[in-house]
């Protein structure tokens, strides 16, 4: 309680300023991302020129290459994740499931990202 | 002196934001359908000044080649009906009916654009869909005296035909034809990368920036994705579907790719995808040569595909099987698939 | 014979000072190297604390030589020195700085320790988003992530800016 005073004193204008900026910038681009609905595709991006795209409506494993070895992509029930990688720390494994459009988990050592997309994004254009 | 350093800061993100995606996007309606341009790397103003150049160009061809609306076309059908002499000053439909008439013998007459009549007979020569299923009778005249490319004789700039039956309808050649011309276009006016899309049927020029353009293949069944390919620059893709125009009759389907040997729609297939590498006449080709594919007989689609020299094609059959070449397997990327359903031809 | 004159490199107390401050910097470094973070190598940077308060209690060009100090020897001690994550530290360091540099000089009638540390804060997440998305990951999918980093920034810069705060008034 105290330091909350103590803050309160010296703040100044310019601050706020800068508060309310940077915050407007967190919120603008939170609701770009919030309110996502359930995504239908899984987009798996290296640095290889082919993205790939796959439906959320099926179960397999991908195994995907990257700078460091495969990394393996579950995908079932309409939700996807980093099953094993070949990354140190493992932190794209840690991270779990994805299934709303625009979540993205991306394992930098082995240059992998996968995201939800709905079908606009994924393509430039469609044939039929 | 630092507030200034801030306003070029400032300036140069904001600048490096806006180049970054650098496509423009522009929508007609055209060939009774929606052409999609996408120029990338070019300015705002040049974009548009491009598109409006291949919207244009497309119009006219729309005007000069409509099946069934008031065209060129129409006006040399009805002189063939009256068993007359076509009279063309200009160069180009000349051109434009030589090379129907090379394509359809290719393809052993799978492709029969001399078979307009029979399609207005179907009902596919209007807007809307009061089709009915024809008279056995006037089917079976008409496959009786089969029309084909070949009973047009062009001597010197007057075009004649040998059938009365013949009406030329290009439906199946004009949005590939369309496509070429946009190629030609974009190149005179050094535009590197684009993508056309003109009903379904696409052609990649260069490049998405670091990236090649991803082009989605729909599901002939569901309103989604059965899988995207990455289209390589100069390449087209074409695909011929029993879902892109068609009636529905006591549950059968009734498509507007009608067999020209049997007189009725051709129901062994649910839809046919070619890529076609570069080459002047990639677009019309990709859009042309997925006809006789989809139109020809299970037993020997294989044989004219090679004939043809299409080595990527993927053909879903009527029960959902797929055919698929091996070239055609390793550039595609399923996105909705269990891999049991799909057989590789070799 | 000439007299052979010997100089002598005093070593001031502030030295050992900016030494400390070094070190301590580093220290935070590595700590923070093995927090958990949604994408390995990009981090707050709590290290900042010590930046700031070497820029109010010296100067800046004190406060870039610890800043990249740290960067420097805090890599080479965790073991990812030439990585891509020292590459990220780095940018993060530099673009921060940058931005110091810039608004170091903002009126201290409106502006506290609050706007810099802010700042700093964003330019450190900026700086590495930037090297991710040109050398790691060429996607732009890449600043899907980018919300719940800038949150960080804000929380991390408000909290570096009082604690640098208290630690100047000792």
């Amino acid at each position: 309680m105290k330091k909350l005073l103590l803050f309160t004193k010296f703040i100044r204008l310019g601050d706020i300023f800068f508060i309310v900026l940077f915050t407007g910038l967190i919120i603008f681009i939170i609701n770009r991302s919030w309110n996502m609905p359930v995504g239908q595709y899984l987009k798996i991006e290296s640095n290889s020129k082919v993205t790939k795209v796959f439906s959320l409506n099926q179960t397999s494993n991908k195994k995907i290459f990257g700078l460091l070895g495969d990394s393996e992509i579950n995908i079932t029930e309409g939700k996807a994740r980093f099953s094993k990688s070949p990354c140190t720390k493992k932190y794209c494994v840690h991270q779990g499931w994805i299934n709303k459009v625009n979540q993205t988990i991306v394992c930098l050592p082995n240059q992998i990202l996968i995201s939800i997309t709905d079908g606009n994004e994924s393509y430039d254009s469609v044939n039929y | 002196m630092h507030f200034r350093n801030l306003i070029f800061f400032f300036f140069i993100f904001l600048t490096s934001c806006a180049e970054k995606d650098n496509i423009h996007q522009y929508k007609d309606y055209i060939f009774g359908t929606i052409v999609d341009i996408k120029i990338h790397g070019e300015t705002e103003q040049k974009s548009k000044k491009i598109a409006n150049l291949i919207f244009d160009d497309f119009q006219r061809l729309h005007n000069y080649l409509h099946p069934w609306k008031e065209s060129l076309i129409t006006e040399m059908n009805s002189t063939f009906l009256k068993e007359g002499e076509f009279f063309v000053d200009d160069d180009e439909i000349i051109r434009i009916i030589q090379q129907n008439k090379d394509l359809a013998e290719s393809s052993n007459n799978y492709f029969n654009p001399a078979i307009g009549k029979l399609i207005e007979l179907w009902g596919f020569h209007s807007e809307n869909s009061n089709q009915s299923i024809p008279s056995s009778s006037k089917i079976d005249n008409f496959i009786s005296d089969l029309p084909h490319m070949s009973n047009l004789t062009i001597t010197n700039n007057t075009i004649t035909s040998s059938n009365k039956n013949f009406q030329l309808d290009l439906g199946g050649y004009a949005k590939g034809y369309a496509l070429d011309r946009a190629k030609v276009i974009l190149e005179n006016n050094n535009v590197h990368n684009a993508l056309i899309n003109i009903g379904g049927n696409i052609i990649a020029i260069g490049n998405r920036g670091k990236r090649n353009w991803i082009v989605g293949i729909q599901h002939p069944r569901k309103p989604s994705a059965v899988a995207s390919i990455n289209l390589l620059p100069g390449w087209s893709i074409g695909t011929s579907g029993d879902y892109q125009r068609y009636f529905m009759i006591n549950k059968n389907r009734y498509s507007h790719l009608i067999d020209p040997n049997s007189g009725y729609p051709a129901n062994n297939s649910q839809s046919v995808t070619i890529l076609i590498p570069p080459s002047a006449n990639s677009g019309v080709l990709s859009d042309v040569y997925s006809k006789p594919l989809f139109i020809a007989p299970k037993e020997i689609k294989i044989e004219l595909a090679k004939k043809l020299l299409i080595n990527f094609y993927m053909i879903i059959l009527n029960d959902g099987q797929i055919m698929i070449s091996d070239s055609m397997n390793e550039s595609i990327n399923w996105v909705d698939l269990k891999n049991e359903e799909i057989i590789t031809v070799h | 014979m000439k007299a052979m004159t010997l100089s002598i490199i005093k070593i001031t107390s502030d030295d050992h000072t900016v030494a400390k401050l070094a070190a301590i910097a580093i220290a935070l470094s590595v700590i923070e190297f093995f927090l958990p973070s949604p994408i390995p190598g990009v981090k707050p940077g709590i290290a900042n604390i010590i930046v700031l308060f070497t820029l109010y209690k010296f100067n800046f060009k004190t406060a870039a030589w610890v800043s990249l100090i740290r960067v420097f020897v805090s890599s080479v001690l965790i073991g990812t020195l030439m990585s891509p994550t020292f590459f990220l530290s780095l940018f993060g360091a530099i673009s921060s700085l940058f931005l110091l540099f810039i608004f170091q000089k903002l009126p201290k009638k409106y502006f506290s320790i609050i706007s810099l540390s802010i700042i700093a804060a964003f330019g450190h997440i900026a700086g590495q988003f930037f090297i991710a998305r040109i050398w790691i990951i060429q996607h732009d999918s890449i600043f899907n992530l980018l919300p719940v980093f800038l949150i960080s920034a804000l929380i991390f810069g408000l909290l570096s800016a009082f604690i640098t705060h208290t630690l100047l008034k000792y």
